[in-house]
Parts: C-alpha cells; sequence; structure tokens
C-alpha cells in the first residue's frame, strides 16, 4: 500500500487550516497569490519553445542514436552494462523521452534486470536538467545562465554513475 | 555553454539528417524507381494477387482509371514495402498506393511501381520541430493551472507564517547553500518549499514553487542580466534533488518493484546533490575571482 497519495490532500488541508486559525481571508489570498499562475507561465514559452524543438530536433535525426553506439564500447570498456547508456544521455534532455526509454528497457529485458534496475534509478536519481532550466531562467527572463547548466550536468553526470555503481553492488 | 549545446544539437541533427538520406539516396534504400512484376486475379471489384517479393496474396482495389492499385500496409507485406510505407511523405502511412506502368489484360499481368521515398530524416526533423513547438505551449498552459494552484496555496502559507516557522527549522542548512541570504528575505520560503516538495517527489508542485524562488530571486540579483551565485547553486540543487521518496511518474512505471529502488535513488540522490554544491560553490569561486 502507497501512503505517497496522502501527501498532497493533507498538505493542503494543512495549509488551509493553519491560515483559518490565525485568521487570514484564506479565498482572497489563494486568488491573489494564483493570479500569477497565467502570466509566468505565457512569459515561460518562449524558452520552452526553444529548449523542445532542438530537443526534439536531434532526437529525431537519429544523431542521438549513433552517438550512443560511438561512446558504448567505452561503457562497457568500465564495466557499465551499455543497454542503460540511453537512460544517460536523454534524462538530462526530456522527461516523457526518458519515461519512454524505460518503458522499452522493461519490455525488452523485464523488470528483474539489472539493467532496469540501473536505468530506473538514474531516472529516479535525476531530473530533466534542460527543461528546469528552461523553465527556471525562462520565468524571470533570464538568457545568460552562467554557470547553471555545467553544475547540473555535472551533478546528473555523478548521479548516473552512483546509480549505476549502488545497483552493480547492491543487486549482483 | 547553453547556447553552445542547443546551437550543436540544431547543427549537429540538420547535418546529421542530410548525411543520412544522401546515404540512403546513393545506397538506394527505398528502391526507388524499381518496377515489379506479378500476376493478378480479379474477382468483380476486389482483385486478388500474388507477387514475386512475398509469399502471401495481396488484396487490393484498383482505381476507376486503372492507373493505380491501392493496397493496405500491413505485416503481410515484404519488409521493404512496409519501411516505404512508413516513409512515404503521404499523410496516411496505412495505405500504399502502386503506380500501374503496364497492364496485360489477357496474360492477367501488372507491372507497378512504388511510391519514391526521399528525404526521410529532413522531414523527419523538420516535422518533430514543428510538433514540439506546439506542445511547449500546451506545456505551458498545462503549467499555468497547477502553478496558478500552488501559488495560492503558497499565498496562504506566507500569510499564516507556516512558512516562517517552517524555514526557522531548515535555516542552518538553508545558509549553508546560500550564505548571501538575509534570514528574513521571502526568497527561503520558496527554496525550503520546493526543496522539500522535492524530496517528496512531488514534481508538480515543485515547480511553482521554484519558479516563485527564482523570481525573488531576481528580485535580489545585482546584474538583471545574467544568472546570480543563488540562482545556480538552486538549480544545480534542483536538477540533482534528494528524493526521499520515488518520482509519481516511477511509481506508476515500476509499479511495486520501485520500492527496492528506494535505497539506491536515495544514495544516488544524495551523491548527485553533493556533486551538484561542491561544483556549485566552485564555479562561484572560480567566478569571483
Amino acid at each position: 500500500m502507497s501512503y505517497s497519495v496522502l501527501v498532497i490532500p493533507i498538505l493542503i488541508f494543512m495549509i488551509i487550516g493553519f491560515g483559518l486559525t490565525k485568521k487570514v481571508a484564506v479565498y482572497e489570498e489563494f486568488v491573489d497569490g494564483a493570479k500569477e499562475g497565467f502570466s509566468t507561465a505565457v512569459r515561460i514559452i518562449p524558452y520552452l519553445v526553444a529548449m523542445l524543438f532542438a530537443i526534439a530536433m536531434f532526437r529525431a535525426s537519429g544523431a542521438m542514436e549513433s552517438m550512443i553506439t560511438m561512446i558504448s564500447p567505452l561503457f562497457e570498456l568500465v564495466g557499465i552494462p551499455p543497454e542503460v547508456l540511453p537512460m544517460a544521455i536523454i534524462r538530462p534532455l526530456t522527461g516523457s523521452g526518458s519515461v519512454g526509454v524505460l518503458a522499452e528497457l522493461i519490455a525488452q529485458y523485464g523488470q528483474d534486470s539489472i539493467i532496469v534496475k540501473i536505468a530506473a534509478t538514474m531516472f529516479g536519481s535525476t531530473e530533466t536538467t534542460l527543461y528546469v532550466l528552461a523553465v527556471y531562467f525562462g520565468a524571470i527572463n533570464v538568457s545568460k545562465t552562467g554557470y547553471a547548466l555545467q553544475a547540473g550536468l555535472i551533478a546528473d553526470f555523478t548521479g548516473f554513475i552512483a546509480a549505476t555503481a549502488v545497483c552493480l553492488l547492491m543487486f549482483i | 555553454m547553453l547556447s553552445y549545446l542547443w546551437a550543436g544539437m540544431i547543427m549537429t541533427s540538420v547535418v546529421f539528417a542530410l548525411g543520412s538520406d544522401i546515404s540512403d539516396e546513393i545506397n538506394n534504400t527505398y528502391a526507388n524507381q524499381q518496377a515489379y512484376h506479378f500476376k493478378y486475379q480479379l474477382s468483380s471489384q476486389q482483385g486478388q494477387a500474388s507477387f514475386i517479393p512475398g509469399n502471401n496474396p495481396v488484396f487490393f482495389t484498383v482505381n476507376e482509371d486503372k492507373q493505380q492499385l491501392v493496397i493496405d500496409s500491413d505485416k503481410s507485406l515484404p519488409l521493404i514495402w512496409q519501411h516505404i510505407a512508413h516513409h512515404q511523405s503521404v499523410e496516411d502511412k496505412t495505405q500504399l498506393v502502386l503506380t500501374i506502368t503496364e497492364i496485360n489484360e489477357n496474360k492477367q499481368e501488372l507491372t507497378v511501381r512504388l511510391p519514391e521515398v526521399h528525404w526521410v530524416k529532413i522531414r523527419a526533423i523538420t516535422k518533430a520541430a514543428f510538433n514540439m513547438a506546439e506542445f511547449a505551449v500546451k506545456l505551458a498552459i498545462g503549467l499555468a493551472g497547477i502553478m496558478a494552484l500552488w501559488l495560492g496555496l503558497m499565498r496562504i502559507a506566507e500569510k499564516s507564517g507556516l512558512i516562517h516557522y517552517f524555514v526557522k527549522l531548515i535555516y542552518p542548512v538553508l545558509h549553508w547553500l546560500f550564505p548571501k541570504i538575509d534570514k528574513n528575505e521571502p526568497v527561503l520560503g520558496s527554496i525550503s518549499l520546493n526543496m522539500t516538495a522535492n524530496m517528496l517527489g512531488l514534481g508538480n508542485a515543485a515547480t511553482p514553487m521554484g519558479i516563485k524562488a527564482m523570481q525573488q530571486l531576481q528580485q535580489l540579483n545585482r546584474h538583471k542580466d545574467r544568472a546570480s551565485d543563488e540562482m545556480c547553486m538552486f538549480l544545480a540543487i534542483n536538477t540533482s534533488s534528494v528524493q526521499l521518496l520515488p518520482p509519481v511518474t516511477l511509481i506508476a512505471i515500476m509499479g511495486a518493484g520501485v520500492s527496492e529502488l528506494l535505497l539506491p535513488i536515495i544514495l544516488a540522490t544524495s551523491a548527485s546533490t553533493i556533486a551538484a554544491i561542491i561544483s556549485a560553490k566552485a564555479f562561484a569561486r572560480m567566478r569571483s575571482n
């Protein structure tokens, strides 16, 4: 049984309940805060279009697949199953793409295979870095992102290595 | 860096698509111009034919002017015909339209040509670019509602002082990560809520709170056109996010299998978060020197 479904309803209940005890005009404040939602979403659009169309072209051209075939021998050399490589490359680029990769791996190798375990750990342990970057900096109209991308990608890379190492140690 | 990565993806995909289409053209991967001969049998309006490349009979209908045959594209067709059907430029991929170049009604023999296939990858990247541009807007509009919901709730939590208590609780951690931000800045509230939502695997709550935090960080930013150190640190932590509970999507795909991955995920996210913090701090020091 999963209790995680309870988190959001309880959180909402707590926020509103606490607001009521502190005599906050909850409805008015909610609407006031929510007003920003739409304008922020609209402001993000150009950044999201820029990021998503480039990633989509990259995937559709087949360039990514040949990149994967090119570097997979390197992975084998250090003992990482090369089948998990697509996940490592797609995860920072697209969320829906990495869900697709995981589903494919499950269909091909089965839930209990070490490949799926590594890929799922990779999936669970990092975010879609480029999407987060586009959305967060888009919302404040900043296109000079400094070293945010570099730091994010270093974190992703470390996460992938750690995911592989932990799974290989725990499940083999 | 971002603009090189971005331009690199676009340039690579165009060059790569062009190269792979030219190589298809040279190798004639889709057997353009090839003529196929086969015998056919007519039964009223629908004919049945068996032809040389495949083993199964193919049913077809003849257009009124007897210039074209229309066949359904399915697994019974030869593999290359399936490829042609899949990559042809017409919208309807379920049918193949064959052009009749010769017909001998006495011997019941036909010569047909398949549609020519060119520019497969170039067409694919163009389509992908337009589809995604459209999808980006849908995504953003979808986000508008969720943003409104969480921003509304956040406003209540802010007014009631709930966020204030929460920030007090984790202030030592926040101060270590963002030493330059004053204790009473409201941005610390948004940052801590965002981090908590991420830890609990609540992606759709984390994003609005993160955006709010970025907007408040921008108010403190001295160079409005570029990212501050705090923003980079915040983003790095966000993309690596320590997760105590796995993301909801992973539970949906993996089902019960996810439970044995809890520990690996916590360990891996801890490693990536530590890497994020160290590299963000190191980059910040490099920039200030």
